[in-house]
């Protein structure tokens, strides 16, 4: 019975945020001061968390909370964040709406001219690298408990790519995203980073 | 005599699905391909770059080949019948050595099939990946995109080789006659250095070509333990019934049982094939991360899930169909957990979007 409740919570959080950004809760007070009012971002203090899925954001907190990810800042701010409040944090961000992108579709273009839109759209097989796009979507645009990257900061991008690399950031299935982010090499890191920040 | 000539649309139409413009009987071009198990002494096939297709209108072939093949989609409500893409079963666009790749493909084609007494050419086959694999309506011979993805397989199989075998130059042009038919053919014209070096049956059977075959199971496989297996691996993915992940409505996270993922009649419904696969494929871009055990109980668990009907059902029903066509490591014709009988609920053939 807790399974199936678990799992109709799931589908809520799921939900794409269609609809008018939610009003602030109280409890999303204490974000805004890194991430910006709406959860815009405010480089390079704090990532956008705007228009992220509410099912995302909510499992970023608790990995915070279980020190799957290590941040000196997120984790005590984490902490503030129980029960519904998460719910509340994570469905106002997830409200927040975004640009809009046009989206490149796989296929649309057979071959790239530099190694990131490749790795991004291609990926590199012979290093067992499948392309960004098959779980972050087309564009990257993100969903369900994959991260939007598409005009993410830069900055937050090559941190996060190499707090994989370094293990500070766990909590993927079976170490998927890890293991990708330790095979790419810096300059990739660099590339991949500035390139999916610049898809608007 | 094979009974399955006597089919007719009326008695197509009467059974639970509907089938429109399917007037003779559909051969079973996704009969079991012979599959061996990975030696660490494979050595696979080169495979080119996509920015070194030739210019021109060859090359615009291969291209097109290639766009169909990574956005299948494009063929949704015209050929295809479900949410997948080729690309979601043969990794890296049909070029990873063991995900069943195009180079290997192409060069196994035509081939005998004792099932149906009759030679099948490489366009028949992709005729079977549409009408099965992408639960839809097979183009027609010779058609813009059969060709096409003939093309694209071909340019990859001979590009390998003149890679593996140093013959420099483009891929030599052939003609659309020539494409569909696949390369295990005495008259396919190849540079000598690779005619000398293999036979057409060595080239037919190259390291890599299909899912590798995995042992036996220790425990008989079973779905009651597949479905922990799924939980704990791949649901994150796949969706806790299923169902794949679509984001901003394109799925590039594939359904694997339900209404919007391959038939019945589909090789992958097979528990073995699905055990190869996933044991090399899976988790996603990890390889070989399951035990075989878990393997084969993860396999048994999505392929004993309904899913679209097998395009083959007359009105005899499943049971006889399962007889004709389903001996095999399957659960179509079955029941699971005290369910009805798989099949009985399938979902339909090449359903409007």
């Amino acid at each position: 019975m807790r399974v199936f409740a678990c799992l109709i919570s799931l589908c809520l959080l799921a939900q794409p945020a269609f609809s008018e950004p939610l009003p602030m809760p109280a409890s999303a007070q204490l974000c805004v001061g890194c991430h910006g009012p709406t959860g815009g971002g405010i480089e390079p203090v704090g990532p956008r968390i705007a228009g992220l899925s509410a099912e995302y954001i909510a499992q970023q907190i608790a990995l915070f909370q279980q020190g799957k990810r290590q941040n000196p800042i997120m984790a005590p701010m984490a902490m503030t964040l129980q029960g519904d409040k998460i719910t509340q944090v994570s469905e106002y961000f997830a409200s927040q709406a975004l640009p809009e992108i046009k989206l490149h579709i796989r296929g649309d273009t057979v071959s790239f001219n530099e190694p990131a839109s490749t790795l991004v759209y291609q990926g590199d097989w012979g290093r067992l690298i499948p392309a960004c796009v098959t779980c972050h979507g087309s564009s990257t645009l993100g969903g369900g408990q994959f991260p939007r990257l598409a005009g993410q900061q830069a900055s937050y991008i090559k941190t996060q790519l190499l707090a994989w690399q370094t293990g500070t950031r766990k909590g993927d299935v079976d170490g998927m995203m890890a293991s990708i982010a330790n095979k790419l090499t810096a300059a990739e890191i660099d590339a991949l980073a500035s390139y999916l920040a610049a898809i608007k | 005599m094979n009974k399955v000539i006597l089919w007719s649309v009326p008695l197509l139409l009467l059974s639970s699905v509907s089938i429109q413009g399917v007037s003779e009987a559909l051969p079973d071009k996704q009969a079991e391909l012979f599959t061996s198990p990975k030696k660490p002494t494979d050595s696979y096939l080169p495979v080119r770059s996509l920015a070194s297709i030739p210019k021109g209108e060859f090359g615009d072939k291969v291209r097109m080949g290639y766009q169909l093949f990574v956005n299948t989609q494009q063929l949704r409500g015209q050929y295809v019948g479900n949410e997948l893409n080729c690309s979601n079963c043969h990794m890296d666009a049909g070029r990873k050595a063991n995900a069943s790749p195009l180079w290997a493909a192409y060069l196994a084609y035509p081939a005998y099939r004792k099932k149906n007494d009759k030679v099948n050419s490489y366009q028949e086959r992709l005729q079977g990946c549409f009408t099965y694999s992408m639960n839809g309506q097979a183009p027609d011979n010779d058609s813009p995109e059969l060709i096409a993805l003939s093309a694209y397989s071909y340019w990859l199989a001979m590009g390998g080789l003149m890679d593996q075998y140093q013959v420099a130059g483009e891929v030599p042009e052939l003609s659309d006659k020539a494409l569909v038919l696949g390369g295990k053919r005495d008259d396919f014209s190849l540079p000598e250095a690779i005619a000398s070096a293999m036979t057409m049956d060595e080239r037919a059977k190259l390291a890599g070509r299909g899912f590798p075959a995995i042992p036996k199971p220790e425990l008989a496989y079973s779905p009651e333990r597949g479905a922990e297996v799924y939980k704990a691996h791949c649901q994150a993915c796949h969706g806790d019934n299923g169902q794949g992940l679509a984001i901003a409505g394109i799925y590039s996270l594939p359904p694997l049982w339900g209404p919007d993922s391959f038939n019945w009649g589909a090789g992958m419904h097979r528990v073995n094939t699905a055990a190869n696969f996933i044991y090399e494929n899976m988790p996603f871009g990890k390889s070989i991360t399951l035990t075989n055990q878990q393997a084969w109980d993860v396999a048994a668990y999505v392929t004993s899930k309904e899913r679209p009907q097998d395009p083959r059902l007359t009105n005899k029903g499943v049971a006889d169909l399962a007889k004709q066509y389903h001996q095999h490591q399957g659960y179509y014709g079955k029941a699971v957990d005290n369910g009805p009988m798989l099949g009985s609920k399938a979902y339909p053939v090449n359903p409007d979007k």
